[in-house]
């Protein structure tokens, strides 16, 4: 039971830290149609950037995360801005496009912060919680809080601003948004960068939990977008409840398959992507072919 | 430019490549011999990755995963299970080829960048495996495979392990070679630019998905084998994602839908990599935003510079003429079968969408020899008639028989072998096919599952292409198209591209011919070509079913008229009994002939009326 | 239930002036040298088959599609160099063949995206009154997502998102695509009221009796080019444009 409500607590934040990658990659796929293979390596970057300013520069978590979202966002723009002559053009070369930029992340980190990479301590020394006898590291609460709040957040801008429901409309029609004066190169700008700025809080607040290396982002990046197509890249509560999913199956096959945990995670993911294409809870059509 | 049009030119250029990398051992020192080595191991491994994504089409981003699985299969059945090198090497790529082959198994389901995403994780999974498995060295490699036993000849010397590779490399270069320029890679390309209509003209989309994943694995594996043999030890790292997408930028920077460009991609960038070994992290930033660089600008790669140079050569001389030839009448069939049998039977065919009723028991019958026209205005589901009928969709009720064969439920490959072609009202040409190209993938007829024979008689096939080549250029003058056999359809006027998927369609002689408004967007003169083409088509045999608008062509064209409106059938007949119809009038011509609406009376009902 | 609309702004209304409009699509020139001029209040069709340049015509105008022209101008405005998204600021509305509602957005959203480029305060709320007044069957179903409604209630959305920005012209095209004929009539009633309301409009049709009923003047392109122009009644008559666009 113990043992249980540990790896379940575990399950969840690490799904929280999932959900916030996969809406990153939904904003980005609903508005551009494109899956962003730099993704991951932004969110190294975001963990990256948190972590330096928190360990070096010493300024408070908070303030680290936001700066690491900042930063990211001005990259999420640049990628955006290369790639634009491409959009609705050619998703393949995109999608090369995108891992060529995940190519020079890699690197640039690789310069900036050394190969080896980094173990971050927790940002939060309150001592664990003691529930029915298992010890629950508060962090983890806090990584789960944060995520909450960032869905909510998000949620709101789209379903409430101006700005928000249009970036939905570029999604659903190109040009009958700009017929309607939308700045739909703007639009989608944004919805790179805010997707950007998604991965570096998963990767800041993701960065204690794990290692942060500069080929940390494979892995993360992938469960993130199993979390994305469980959730059918429909909705937020979709992402959300693919992201515990995957948290969760990785959390415990990390129990019962110990070094395999990948490995089972991967080959239940493809498995999962054959049987149903368009997720287990969207009915949007996803496949472009 | 002549020159390298000449016959003699290429084997020409070959000949002299092969005594250049013959004599290349001669004049290097033993550290750049082994990065030569390594180099040609990527070279191969390219090819294979070449032929899946540029050729076929097919994001795989687990081409280092095939690599290893080569390699790695060969070091535990050399070290593990004191196998010989060569027969451990045979496993290995039959390993490599099965595991290309599950890989590529969910290129059935999803496309682009779903089974990028896909294929990278089960490349993944494979590394979790390496680096946890006892049997591959729990993540610390496999040192200590033997050196290749070659009779006399001391295969652990990098100068002597250099020809072998250059052995295997020049075949597998050869084979790619020959599968791109022939039947398979005609077809691997057209499914690649367009696979909706490489289906409709009889190509099997999953047999050719899964033939490209074989031969990516093919490759891998010998690639992997060639690896194991040269440096004799293997560990996870160099089968990582970071090598996976060194492979993409070789394959990217050369030109992926070139073999030979990836080839030059994957020396030039292997050569680069290993001589910048202390910088390594550096020529990664490198090559990463030269990808980004070239995806942008230069998007065929180094390979398509020699062509956009041409292109800019021919620009500025003005260009070809651009008018089409003179169609030639085919033979009238010796009897003339109209009115005999029924070749197409639709009995209350219903075809739902989401809540969206797009045919609503559609029921019609074609002869014979017939030309029929479907008329209806746009929306009322003529196009998706054609859809059903040609196997796109699969109809949500009623019967569909064609020649007396029920075919409801059989996809577009198996009903073009049953003699049924169609075009696209959209134009679906492909994008990078010449017309010739188009010509001879539709002349093809083969099932798609005979590529075995390019491992087993690839004299047959090329014996094969001397008469499908033969076929292609009568068809070519057939329709006038001769002057524009070797140029890109997209590139020409809007009515040579008509011509072009109308000469498309009927190269394989179809039995029933569906043209999706053939007139949309031609001129007059071109519309009375198109007119006298299809009388004589239907003079030849084949049955015609037409959509179209311009009511003209369709009165002095047609035998009969059905009309849809709303996904339904209103009429059925002569066209001038159809044309005086009043309820055709009323759906197609208008209504407001007869009765304008004022602005006083009709408004009041508007908001009302769609409730129910 | 009203049945005028509110007026047009109260901008001096302008006129549409096109000289020369082409469109190039790699090798295919779609839109050949097409000009023509839309008076303000007045009514305009373009007919012409399928692939005759119909909707090229109207994309180009609103700068969907690369297109080149001498002159491209509403009222004082010169639109040449305008992009798609800055049109509706010089008050032009445009309806996109096959509707293309925001399918995903309930249809509040979707009218107020309409009003998109005028900011959402308190006359665009009255606007949207306005229009659920006029199509009262979109205020029933106003939380509805746009997607679930029906093709004429889709049509009369995508109308009344195009009258939201208050436009001078409106550019149409093909409104009766997909529609059954006693809608195609509802078509013309709303068309015939807009006009009725001062509204410039540019239809695009295929059904050739639709643009007839709708407008007093129309052009009929061939090959993306115009071949014939003149008032419907005349065109009516014309035994060429019987027999092409009419079946008679």
């Amino acid at each position: 039971m113990q043992v249980f409500l540990q790896t379940l607590v575990g399950g969840l934040s690490l799904g929280a830290v999932y959900a916030l990658v996969a809406l990153g990659f939904a904003l980005v796929y609903r508005t551009m149609g494109l899956v962003n293979f730099a993704h991951a390596d932004v969110l190294m970057i975001g963990a990256y950037v948190a972590s330096t300013f928190t360990m070096s520069e010493h300024l408070p978590f908070a303030v680290a995360v936001v700066a690491a979202m900042v930063i990211t966002g001005l990259i999420g723009l640049v990628i955006e801005r290369m790639l634009r002559p491409l959009e609705g053009k050619d998703f393949d070369l995109m999608l090369i496009g995108t891992i060529g930029f995940g190519i020079v992340l890699e690197a640039l980190a690789t310069l900036i912060w050394g190969a080896t990479g980094r173990a971050v301590p927790s940002p939060v020394d309150t001592p664990p919680l003691h529930l029915l006898g298992a010890s629950i590291p508060t962090y983890d609460l806090v990584v789960v809080g944060v995520a909450i709040v960032a869905m909510i957040a998000l949620t709101l801008f789209l379903e409430r601003t101006r700005r928000g429901i249009a970036m939905q409309a570029v999604a659903m029609d190109y040009d009958a948004a700009s017929a309607a004066g939308i700045n739909v190169g703007r639009s989608n700008a944004i919805a790179f960068s805010i997707g950007a700025g998604l991965a570096a809080l998963a990767g800041a607040l993701v960065g204690p939990l794990l290692y942060v290396s500069p080929s940390m982002g494979g892995s993360i990046g992938i469960d993130g977008f199993a979390a994305a197509i469980l959730g059918g890249f429909g909705s937020i509560p979709g992402a959300v409840i693919g992201g515990v999913v995957i948290g969760l199956l990785s959390s415990f096959s990390a129990g019962h398959f110990h070094g395999y945990s990948d490995l089972v995670t991967f080959l239940v993911f493809a498995v999962l992507v054959m049987i149903r294409p368009t997720g287990l809870f969207g009915e949007r059509t996803v496949s472009r072919a | 430019m002549s020159l390298l049009n000449h016959r003699l030119a290429r084997p020409g250029a070959y000949t002299v490549l092969l005594v250049i990398a013959w004599f290349v051992p001669y004049s290097v020192g033993s550290y750049e011999m082994h990065i030569l080595d390594t180099a040609l191991v990527y070279a191969v491994l390219a090819v294979g990755q070449g032929l899946v994504m540029g050729i076929a089409g097919q994001i795989n981003l687990a081409q280092v995963a095939f690599l290893g699985v080569g390699a790695y299969t060969t070091a535990i059945l050399t070290t593990h299970n004191h196998l010989g090198f060569w027969a451990a090497a045979v496993l290995a790529v039959l390993a490599s080829a099965l595991i290309g082959l599950i890989v590529g198994l969910p290129a059935l389901r999803v496309q682009s960048h779903y089974l990028g995403i896909v294929t990278l994780g089960l490349s993944l999974a494979f590394l979790n495996w390496v680096t946890n498995a006892s049997i591959a060295g729990s993540g610390s490699g496999i040192p200590g495979i033997p050196v290749p036993p070659l009779g006399s000849v001391d295969l652990s010397s990098d100068y002597l392990y250099y020809y072998l590779e250059l052995v295997v490399f020049t075949l597998g270069l050869a084979f790619g070679l020959f599968v791109v320029r022939t039947r398979l890679g005609r077809r691997l390309r057209a499914m690649r630019d367009d696979s909706l209509a490489a289906g409709s003209l009889g190509a099997s989309i999953p047999v050719l998905r899964m033939t490209s994943f074989l031969l990516a694995g093919v490759y891998g594996g010998v690639a992997g084998v060639l690896y194991a043999g040269l440096i004799r030890f293997v560990a996870p790292e160099t089968f990582s994602t970071s090598n996976m997408f060194l492979l993409l930028a070789m394959v990217v920077i050369g030109g992926r839908q070139s073999l030979w460009g990836c080839v030059v991609g994957a020396l030039v960038l292997s050569i680069v990599q290993n001589e910048l070994t202390d910088l390594s992290t550096y020529s990664q930033l490198g090559y990463g935003s030269v990808v980004v660089l070239m995806v942008v600008f230069l998007p065929t790669g180094l390979a398509g510079v020699p062509s956009q140079l041409l292109r800019l050569r021919r620009h500025s001389t003005g260009g070809t003429s651009l008018t089409l030839g003179q169609f030639q009448p085919y033979d009238a069939a010796a009897t003339t079968s109209a009115g005999e049998g029924v070749l197409l039977d639709l009995d209350g065919v219903t075809m739902r969408f989401k809540g969206l009723t797009a045919l609503d028991q559609v029921s019609l019958t074609v002869h014979e020899g017939e030309i029929r026209g479907i008329v209806g205005p746009n929306g009322s589901g003529k196009t998706t008639l054609f859809n059903v009928i040609s196997g796109l969709y699969h109809a949500s009720g009623g019967t569909v028989r064609f020649g007396g064969t029920r075919i409801v439920g059989m996809r577009p490959n198996r009903l073009a072998h049953l003699g049924m072609a169609r075009t696209f009202q959209n134009l679906r040409l492909f994008r990078n096919l010449t017309v010739r190209e188009h010509l001879l993938t539709a002349l093809d007829r083969t099932p798609t599952r005979w590529a075995w024979r390019y491992v087993l008689w690839p004299f047959g096939v090329q014996h094969g292409e001397k008469f499908l080549r033969a076929e292609a250029e009568q068809l070519l003058d057939r329709f006038g198209l001769a002057p524009f056999a070797d140029a890109i359809p997209y590139s020409l006027p809007y009515g040579i591209q008509r011509r072009v998927e109308l000469a498309r369609a009927m190269s394989a002689h179809p039995r029933l011919l569906l043209l999706d408004e053939p007139a949309a967007g031609l001129n007059g003169a071109e519309k009375a070509q198109l007119a006298e083409i299809v009388g004589s088509i239907r003079d030849s045999g084949t049955t015609v079913v037409i959509i179209e608008h311009d009511m003209s062509l369709v009165m002095s064209l047609c035998g009969r008229v059905t009309v849809l409106a709303a996904g339904q059938v209103i009429a059925d007949g002569l066209p001038t009994e159809v044309a005086a119809n009043p309820q055709v009038i009323e759906a197609y011509l208008g209504r407001a002939a007869q009765n304008t609406p004022t602005v006083e009376d009709e408004p009041a009902a508007l908001g009302s009326e769609e409730h129910a | 239930m009203s049945t005028t609309l509110s007026q047009p702004s109260s901008r001096v209304s302008a006129a549409l002036q096109v000289e020369d409009l082409c469109v190039r699509y790699g090798g295919v020139q779609a839109v050949r040298s097409v000009s023509f001029t839309v008076e303000p209040g007045e009514a305009v069709g373009i007919i012409g088959a399928n692939g005759a340049g119909k909707t090229s015509t109207l994309r180009a105008l609103m700068g969907l599609v690369p297109r080149t022209a001498s002159t491209l101008s509403f009222g004082e405005s010169d639109l040449r160099r305008t992009p798609a998204r800055n049109m509706v600021r010089h008050g032009i509305g445009y309806v996109p063949e096959g509707r293309h509602v925001f399918s995903g957005l309930s249809v509040e959203k979707n009218l107020m995206l309409g009003a998109y480029s005028k900011g959402w305060g308190r006359s665009q709320k009255l606007e949207l009154d306005g229009i659920y007044e006029q199509f009262p069957v979109l205020g029933e179903m106003r939380q509805r997502p746009a997607g679930a409604l029906s093709g004429g209630q889709q049509q009369m959305l995508a109308i009344g998102r195009a009258l939201m920005s208050k436009p001078d012209l409106i550019l149409l095209d093909e409104p009766s695509m997909g529609l059954s004929p006693k809608l195609v009539d509802d078509t013309l009633a709303i068309l015939l009221n807009l006009c009725g309301a001062g509204l410039s409009l540019l239809l695009v049709e295929q059904n050739a009796e639709l643009a007839f009923g709708a407008t007093s003047r129309c052009l009929v392109v061939e090959s993306g080019e115009v071949v014939t122009e003149g008032s419907t009644k005349e065109l009516r008559a014309d035994p060429q444009v019987r027999r092409s666009y009419l079946g008679i």
